[in-house]
């Protein structure tokens, strides 16, 4: 994890492009996903009570594809960011090594299948 | 005062400089409050997308978890998950200005604080648009 207050420091302290790459990714995901999720959030929860997000309406709506391209960035790109915060927790709490591999396994393989999981819903009504 | 001889740090102890690096003050728990939102709404997100998702297994599977969702802890619950959202983006939005400008760092602070009086918005203002569905279970 890069512990830097700027993007000069970002630079100079990333071991290699791959975590410099993941610092910049946090910083432009992050700034999508505030539009995304706060738009969504609006839209199906405080406009909408739950009582409306029946099998129907969820069926319904995704029947647009502008809807199932909307789910899907979010789902694509706040997994991506979700998986890469948690996995500075797992090298900053999880102390020894074989533990960090087995824990990071775990928690990537779950990831991997709520998201296969989550595009086979979208894509396949 | 006497001169402390001082011991080479235990190497890629990441925690410990965390620690030293945010003691104290405002930084410290706005880095612990994101640390925690950022895992809270990814956990969120993981059951979210399983329930939702779960329309694929039919209308009875989806019915039978949603069903649950009605009851009111659950809406509460929303509520909460709508102002962490709100403190993860903003505070995120903290962090950018931070990086990206000249003058980030210096105003870290009183950015922190107006994260703080935007999420307690958010979160009453979703409570107040929600008490009347929360008490009338609709």
């Amino acid at each position: 994890m890069i512990r830097a207050r700027t993007f000069t420091d970002a630079r100079a302290q990333s071991h290699t492009n791959a975590e410099l790459n993941w610092w910049i990714f946090m910083r432009i995901s992050g700034l999508i996903l505030m539009f995304l999720i706060l738009g969504h959030i609006y839209m199906t929860f405080i406009q909408v009570s739950e009582s409306d997000a029946t099998y129907d309406a969820v069926v319904n709506k995704l029947a647009n594809p502008a809807w199932k391209f909307y789910d899907w960035l979010i789902l694509s790109l706040s997994l991506l960011h979700g998986a890469n915060g948690a996995r500075y927790s797992i090298e900053d709490y999880v102390r020894s090594r074989p533990n960090r591999a087995w824990v990071k396994g775990l928690f990537y393989t779950v990831v991997a299948l709520v998201f296969a999981f989550g595009t086979v819903g979208l894509f396949s009504i | 005062m006497g001169t402390r001889q001082h011991r080479p740090e235990p190497p890629g102890n990441d925690v410990e400089e965390d620690l030293r690096m945010y003691r104290g003050r405002e930084g410290q728990w706005a880095f612990l409050l994101h640390r925690l939102s950022g895992l809270a709404i990814l956990a969120y997100l993981l059951l979210h997308v399983f329930s939702i998702g779960s329309f694929i297994f039919g209308e009875e599977f989806y019915m039978v978890i949603h069903e649950r969702y009605d009851l009111w802890p659950f809406r509460v619950g929303l509520i909460f998950v709508t102002a962490g959202v709100v403190y993860h983006a903003f505070n995120g939005l903290r962090i950018i200005i931070m990086d990206f400008t000249g003058f980030g760092v210096a105003y870290q602070r009183q950015m922190w604080y107006g994260v703080l009086l935007i999420s307690v918005a958010a979160f009453a203002y979703a409570a107040w648009t929600l008490y009347p569905r929360i008490m009338g279970g609709y």
